[in-house]
């Protein structure tokens, strides 16, 4: 990863956590502020209820108490046949605006009832030992079902005659439509007055609620724990947040449940506007990041890159490669650092080329000399010989000559051989390169080599990969190269040994490996052994290894050895692929 | 015997009620104004029953226009001579509510009482009150077969209740066809509540049979009606109150239409749609007879009611029905006609 990526890296991250931390802050502020907000309005919703509760009871107390005092409770308590008034109840309880009552007699009997007149005679049981007290929750049973109502009793007494005075009001959708909602906000009354939970007690201010099923699950929690709770129903803009009251009755036993809700749509709206806007503002900072980033970094890392660029020209050999020096800060600093570094190993690399070319000349005049010194010595000796002959043994002479000359042109052989030699080094074609199959080559050097192998009792393996792709390469300058290893090899094991030639498919091309069991090389030697002239054999002209070198050069491939002394050595030669 | 001390009494009480009518000098003249519910949406004036049928000697049909009005004028040739009233002005289709506001504000002269009205109005108004001769019963239809939940409905219905609160005591409590006054023997015939074995009964009986629909053929009717369906679900029952006629338990009133105990019978049975009675001739073969209609209670009399009509103050003479409640306006007259 480059240092510009790294830094864009660097850049988007900080944005986008600076962007996400705000929007969390942000989110969570909103939401608690939003909460509050919530609560605020629950709670003056459910104080409005309690005030209209207590309204309603204090005017049906009223209404009852009205009834009570009234002429017609006396007469009609006072009545010896009560079974006359049976049909008071309803127009009382119309003049009175009650949408219950019923006129019980001391002994609980209902003498009218205006909400299920029919049951006149029936008994009121709850009324015995009635103690006066405001009004309360009452599950009222009708001819057509049961409701729930807020109830009050007052009494009459006319002499020794008692008469009871039940009236009450439905908790209904009316009773519900006159709370004044906040926007946002609704109320849902259950009425429980089943034994088990009846999606059709539940009602708000229009009626029956659709889709009551959704609440069941909180009013059931209600009925088992009667408790204030509090519940989010539905989701994404549709949730809200409900508040479940428990609506105690008379004898502490749960009549109804008071469900507030209240939308969480402007939550979920706000929320989903700051996503929307943390998204916008953390794509611009991401945006402008990279805007920003991309300059900085291009001050920045622009010399950087250059120094770097530089560099690996200086690594592939371009010793004269300079950066231009921009700006006086560090980064220019370094630049000059590098220019006169780049500068001092010029200088330095010419100096070490003179200097190698020196000892390669002294070198190379040493090896000569070496060389021509070992023919020219017997040629020396015999031409001596020879005048020696001449003069002191004239009788000899033709015998002194005759042997002479043949050593003459023996030597002589010797010192045109070795100058062939050095003049096959300067003169290394240029390979004609075509598609070879190593391992054919392999096979065909071991082949040839197997007769000097034997007699080396030397054993010779090969290692062959099968699936070896093709190479491009010249295949008589690749089996000079084998069978200057092999010689090498042969020559590294005087006392015989193994000697194994591998081939192997390698990432990007091919591998061959020739080892051998010999006295192996030393670390110096390993550094050398490539080097011209340099040979660790007693005779040799210290070449062969070097056209090696030259020939894998030339075929754009490496040459390199592992060896440990006592160990053996392997030369491992890693050619490109047939592409 | 026992049958006629009891029509004796019954128009005692009818001369009782009457007795406010006062001894004014007979007049000619006047029209009498008299409003009933029935609609009389026939083409031609009714010529049997009770009612404007009865008017057929004393007067003549002039105007008949069906579901409205009727108007009869007096007959010169009437049997037992022309009556005092130049005509009767009958107001059809006319509401028990309507009526009585049209007896209060003087609009009409004559009109009919519901059920709880005659106590009601007693105190001011005369009234024209007959002997009981309406039965009100419970009448099974075919698809109640199961007799157990028959018999429980007879033995739940509180009729003690009923006729001292919404009756007013009105008629009598009874569990027999054929009112006292005309049997005698009505009396035999159970009529309390047995709460207990009526509800053992819908016990034992399916469950599939506990619920059945339950009309009323007059809105007068329908206090009454709820009131048994009340009744009736103390024992288990559901009566689902239904506007339909095809209801499988009728809350019915029947005219009783002779004060002959063997034609009354004869004339319930065929109203009711029971088989006819086998006649005999002794009292103890007419109880025979009705105990064998009401076998398996397909039928759960109630109470025998009398016919009642509220009558205006200008009315004098009378009464103006019989003690089968036949209407009788011959020997009427209103105040403010010549005299």
């Amino acid at each position: 990863m480059t240092l510009r990526t790294r830094l864009l890296l660097i850049f988007t991250v900080v944005v986008v956590a600076t962007v996400a931390l705000v929007e969390g802050l942000v989110s969570r502020t909103t939401r608690n502020a939003f909460e509050r907000m919530e609560n605020q309005r629950v709670d003056a919703l459910v104080t409005q209820f309690r005030r209209e509760f207590a309204r309603r009871g204090e005017e049906i107390v009223r209404a009852v108490n009205s009834i009570a005092t009234s002429d017609a409770a006396t007469t009609i308590a006072l009545s010896p046949d009560p079974a006359a008034h049976y049909n008071e109840a309803p127009a009382l309880a119309v003049a009175h605006g009650l949408d219950l009552l019923e006129l019980v007699a001391g002994d609980g009997t209902i003498i009218s009832s205006a909400e299920w007149p029919a049951r006149f005679g029936y008994k009121e049981e709850w009324l015995a030992g009635w103690k006066p007290r405001g009004a309360f929750l009452r599950r009222e049973e009708l001819s057509d079902g049961v409701t729930l109502a807020l109830a009050a009793v007052g009494e009459t007494q006319a002499g020794d005659h008692t008469l009871y005075i039940a009236g009450g009001q439905r908790l209904d959708r009316e009773f519900l439509s006159t709370l004044v909602l906040p926007t946002g906000m609704r109320v849902l009354l259950y009425r429980n007055l089943e034994a088990h939970v009846s999606a059709a007690e539940l009602i708000d201010a229009q009626g029956q609620v659709q889709q009551a099923a959704e609440f069941l699950p909180l009013i059931e929690e209600v009925r088992k724990q009667p408790r204030e709770t509090a519940q989010m129903l539905g989701s994404g803009t549709a949730a809200e947040t409900f508040h479940a009251l428990p609506l105690m009755g008379n004898a502490s036993n749960l009549l109804g449940i008071l469900l507030i809700g209240s939308s969480r749509a402007e939550l979920v709206e706000l929320e989903a506007f700051l996503r929307y806007t943390g998204v916008v503002l953390a794509g611009g900072g991401i945006l402008v990041g990279l805007v920003l980033a991309w300059w900085a970094t291009a001050r920045v890392t622009r010399p950087v890159q250059a120094l770097a660029v530089s560099a690996g020209k200086v690594a592939a050999g371009e010793w004269n490669t300079t950066v231009e020096v921009a700006s006086g800060d560090e980064v220019g600093q370094l630049a000059r650092a590098f220019n006169h570094m780049t500068r001092e190993l010029a200088a330095q690399r010419e100096r070490l080329v003179q200097a190698e070319r020196v000892a390669a000349w002294r070198e190379l005049a040493r090896r000569l000399a070496h060389e021509l010194k070992n023919p020219l010595f017997p040629l020396q000796i015999t031409v001596e010989n020879m005048q020696r002959a001449r003069e002191q043994y004239p009788q000899e002479f033709d015998e002194a000559f005759r042997e002479g000359t043949a050593t003459l042109i023996a030597e002589l052989g010797n010192l045109k051989q070795i100058i062939g030699r050095f003049s096959d080094f300067a003169k290394m074609p240029a390979p004609h390169m075509q598609k070879v199959n190593l391992n054919e080559l392999a096979a065909e050097t071991m082949k040839l080599f197997e007769a000097q192998l034997a007699q080396a009792q030397i054993t010779a393996s090969t290692e062959l990969d099968a699936a070896l792709p093709r190479t491009f390469a010249d295949p008589e300058q690749m089996t000079r190269v084998l069978r200057n290893l092999v010689l090498n090899a042969i020559d590294a094991m005087p006392g015989g040994g193994k000697l194994t030639i591998r081939t192997r498919a390698s990432e990007g091309g091919v591998r061959l490996e020739v080892s051998d069991t010999g006295q192996g090389l030393t670390p110096e030697e390993c550094e050398r052994l490539f080097t011209p002239y340099y040979t660790t054999k007693t005779h040799g002209t210290g070449l062969g290894l070097a056209i090696v070198q030259s020939v894998i050069s030339d075929h754009h491939g490496r040459i390199s050895v592992e060896s440990q002394p006592g160990k053996g050595a392997t030369f491992r030669i890693e050619l490109p692929g047939e592409a | 015997m026992l049958h006629m001390y009891s029509r004796w009494c019954a128009v005692l009480s009818i001369a009782a009620a009457v007795t406010a009518a006062g001894a004014t000098r007979p007049r000619y003249g006047g029209t009498l104004r008299v409003e009933v519910r029935a609609a009389g949406e026939a083409a031609d004036p009714p010529q049997t029953g009770r009612g404007m049928a009865d008017l057929a000697d004393a007067f003549t049909i002039t105007r008949w226009e069906a579901g409205r009005i009727a108007v009869y004028s007096a007959n010169d040739n009437a049997s037992g001579g022309r009556p005092y009233l130049d005509t009767v002005e009958i107001q059809m289709a006319r509401p028990l509510r309507e009526q009585a506001i049209d007896l209060e504000l003087g609009k009409a002269d004559v009109v009919e009482l519901g059920v709880n009205e005659p106590r009601r109005t007693a105190a001011g108004r005369k009234t024209w009150t007959s002997a009981p001769v309406r039965l009100m019963a419970l009448v099974f239809g075919p698809r109640v077969t199961d007799e157990r939940i028959r018999e429980a409905l007879a033995l739940a219905v509180d009729r003690a209740a009923i006729h001292n609160v919404l009756l007013q005591r009105q008629g009598e409590i009874s569990g027999a066809l054929l009112p006292q006054w005309i049997s005698g023997y009505a009396f035999l015939f159970p009529t309390g509540v047995e709460m207990n074995r009526a509800r053992s009964l819908v016990a034992a009986s399916p469950a599939s049979a506990r619920a059945f629909s339950f009309g009323f053929e007059d809105a007068g009717l329908r206090q009454i009606a709820e009131r048994v369906v009340l009744n009736a679900r103390d024992a288990g029952l559901t009566l689902a109150v239904s506007a339909s006629g095809n209801s499988d338990v009728k809350l019915v009133e029947i005219r009783i239409g002779s004060d002959e105990p063997w034609r009354a019978l004869g004339g319930v049975a065929a109203a009711l749609g029971l088989p006819e009675p086998a006649r005999g001739d002794s009292p103890e073969a007419l109880l025979a007879a009705e105990r064998g209609l009401l076998t398996g209670f397909r039928v759960i009399p109630l109470f025998h009611l009398p016919e009642s009509y509220g009558v205006g103050a200008r009315v004098r003479g009378g009464p103006g029905i019989t003690p089968l409640g036949a209407w009788r306006f011959g020997d009427l007259w209103v105040e403010g006609s010549r005299p």
